[in-house]
């Protein structure tokens, strides 16, 4: 068996890691910093003047110094850092995805630092921090993740083989959420455990991305079959429908019992658009449309919450002081943006204390910056969006196998659903939905969960010799090639 | 206007500027790779040689795949695999569509595709493995650059 020994080269002796320079991912970094640098420094600017106007002062020159640069400092040192590490381990990956989520943090800290500090205040042993520290607390863990996801994720293995595991851990969270949540504005989405407290289904979204990745991945060939037929309408077998049933049902659970439509909306897209991509077939994004317009149908009918949601968004004049108000003010602030904003910090921070949007910083933080960026800014932080968008897709196909490509094509849709579908509710084009725009909303839990999907995109895009996909272990058909050296 | 206001107006532009020079500069990135791998050559698949008891062909062997490969003993095959349990003209793998499909050319002792004997034509996906004779391959998507 000498041969099976020798033949084995990915298994045994590994290269030596040696360092590679990652000079586009280098570039495109300085212009992230040079980018913030210069927005924290307008931001400061402005914060000044505007103070100096109100105290009915008049400034000889403008500070250009930024209102917090060593958070600036440290954020931009703490991605400096995960760029160095990914050079010093060697690896082949993308070089564009790390710049392009730094800049959307980046964009989020200058926006937390801008909004009033006592927004979100939490208290660590008497030291008691604000919105933009506890935001910059949160974006070193996230890139912490990415860092070591991107690194340490060589198999896919682990994700792979234990998809009903997976889906088992995200139902329990489910239920968890649903025993011991506890109820903000009306839904039920927070979870405390002692004193970690966060939203599970920011975390349920990538379980569910491995979970559908893996599950079409091994019955792609199934689901693409016409078997059943009813009257005009050609199906697959009907076992395997059984699945789009259930993740129907879940999302309407989401809605009744939890009242969370963000992250209902969010899986059923996310769902319709991987069926898609897994089998090649309008027709099933086509009945998933029709189960969804039901769906919406009966709960708007039936639900109290839903039906006001959508009253909300076709007319929140009705209640401009009450359900409304949220809404009305966001499109104000959309339009006294108009093109070219009117700067970070020239915003209208509060009206009498109060701030015009009260969910600011986790709902409506693009109604903020297109206050203050305008319909330019809005549309280069949407641009950011699509880049990472792209970057999963073209990851998608390179990527060896069919799991992996539904993996970074799915992890890549729900970023960008998520985005598109928050921005769409801030622009009224849909009803609103409570969910966080990916890495500038302010939350721990949408960070570290929209972390672990670039850190295992990154991953995924490891393009170097040393990772192939693991053998499928598969029943007497196996222990071949250990057999070599053993 | 304020000469203040009017220096102020001017570096928030900088910054909605440098928001648009770092787009561009991704944009132009992405176009590159987009480009390189439209022009590299187009590998529709490959086998990757998982098992071979006898050591022929080697365990992590490459075989590029063209639209129609033929597997089988004989040596007028695309990918021959000399193994006593494989028929002379064993399988064929062709690419239509977007899709690989695996066809067991009547064959003593089957196509198997994840443990799971083909019957006839049968759809075969990236990541799938192929076992004939007592060889095992997994067909991989081929490499874009």
């Amino acid at each position: 068996m000498s041969v099976a020994a020798q033949a084995r080269p990915f298994a045994g002796a590994r290269p030596r890691i040696r360092p590679r320079p990652r000079t586009t991912e280098l570039g495109l970094l300085a212009l992230v910093a040079v980018a913030l640098v210069i927005g924290a420094a307008t931001l400061g600017a402005t914060q000044r003047l505007m103070a100096a106007r109100i105290a009915g002062e008049t400034l000889a020159s403008l500070d250009f110094s930024p209102p917090d640069p060593t958070a600036l400092v440290v954020y931009l040192g703490a991605t400096g850092l995960v760029h160095v590490a990914f050079v010093m381990a060697g690896r082949r990956i993308d070089q564009v995805l790390l710049p392009a989520v730094a800049m959307l943090g980046g964009i989020g800290l200058l926006l937390m630092q801008r909004l009033p500090q006592d927004l979100v205040q939490q208290s660590f042993y008497g030291l008691v921090i604000g919105l933009g520290q506890l935001q910059l607390m949160w974006l070193l863990v996230a890139m912490a993740v990415i860092g070591v996801l991107a690194l340490a994720v060589r198999s896919d293995a682990w994700l792979r083989n234990y998809k009903y595991t997976w889906a088992a851990a995200g139902i329990g969270l489910l239920l968890l959420t649903f025993v011991f949540g506890s109820d903000v504005n009306g839904a039920r989405l927070t979870l405390s455990i002692g004193p970690v407290s966060g939203q599970p289904s920011e975390l349920l979204k990538v379980i569910l991305v491995v979970f559908l990745a893996a599950y079409l991945s091994e019955n792609r060939s199934l689901l693409a079959e016409e078997s059943t037929r009813i009257g005009p309408l050609r199906l697959p077998p009907v076992p395997y429908l059984a699945p789009m049933g259930a993740m129907w049902a879940i999302a309407l659970g989401i809605v009744v019992v939890q009242r969370d439509l963000g992250a209902a909306l969010l899986f059923f897209a996310v769902f319709l658009a991987l069926l898609y991509v897994a089998t090649g077939r309008p027709s099933y994004v086509a009945g998933g449309l029709v189960l969804f317009l039901a769906g919406s149908f009966v709960l708007y009918n039936v639900f109290g919450h839903v039906h006001q949601r959508v009253d909300n968004w076709l007319d929140p004049w009705a209640d401009p002081s009450g359900a409304g108000f949220q809404t009305i003010q966001a499109l104000y602030a959309l339009g006294r943006g108009g093109l070219l904003g009117v700067g970070l910090g020239a915003g209208l921070p509060t009206i009498g204390g109060h701030l015009p949007i009260p969910a600011v910083h986790t709902d409506y933080p693009l109604a903020a910056l297109g206050e203050e960026l305008g319909l330019i800014g809005l549309l280069a932080i949407l641009g950011l969006y699509l880049v990472v968008v792209e970057r999963g897709l073209r990851i998608a196909s390179a990527a060896h196998d069919d799991f992996r490509s539904l993996l970074a094509a799915g992890l890549a849709l729900v970023m960008g659903i998520q985005a598109f579908i928050i921005a769409a509710g801030n622009l009224k084009l849909i009803p609103l939905t409570g969910i966080t725009l990916p890495f500038i909303s302010y939350g721990g839990s949408s960070l570290l969960a929209n972390a672990i999907v670039v850190g295992l995109l990154l991953a995924l895009s490891d393009r170097g010799a040393g990772a192939p996909a693991p053998p499928r272990n598969r029943r007497g058909l196996r222990t071949r090639l250990r057999g070599g050296d053993a | 206007m304020d000469g203040l206001v009017l220096t102020l107006w001017l570096a928030r532009l900088l910054f909605l500027a440098f928001l648009y020079v770092f787009l561009f500069a991704v944009v132009r990135v992405l176009l590159r790779d987009l480009r390189a791998a439209s022009r590299g050559p187009v590998e529709l698949g490959r086998l990757v040689v998982v098992a071979s008891p006898r050591g022929e062909p080697v365990p992590g062997a490459v075989f590029p795949l063209d639209a129609v490969t033929t597997i089988g003993r004989d040596v007028n095959n695309g990918i021959v695999v000399d193994d006593p349990f494989a028929s002379a003209e064993h399988a064929v793998l062709t690419f239509r569509g977007r899709v690989w499909y695996v066809e067991d050319l009547t064959s003593t002792n089957g196509t198997f595709v994840n443990g799971v004997q083909v019957p006839g034509i049968s759809e075969i996906g990236f990541g799938d493995e192929l076992q004939v004779g007592e060889i095992r391959l997994r067909l991989d998507r081929g490499h874009s650059s």
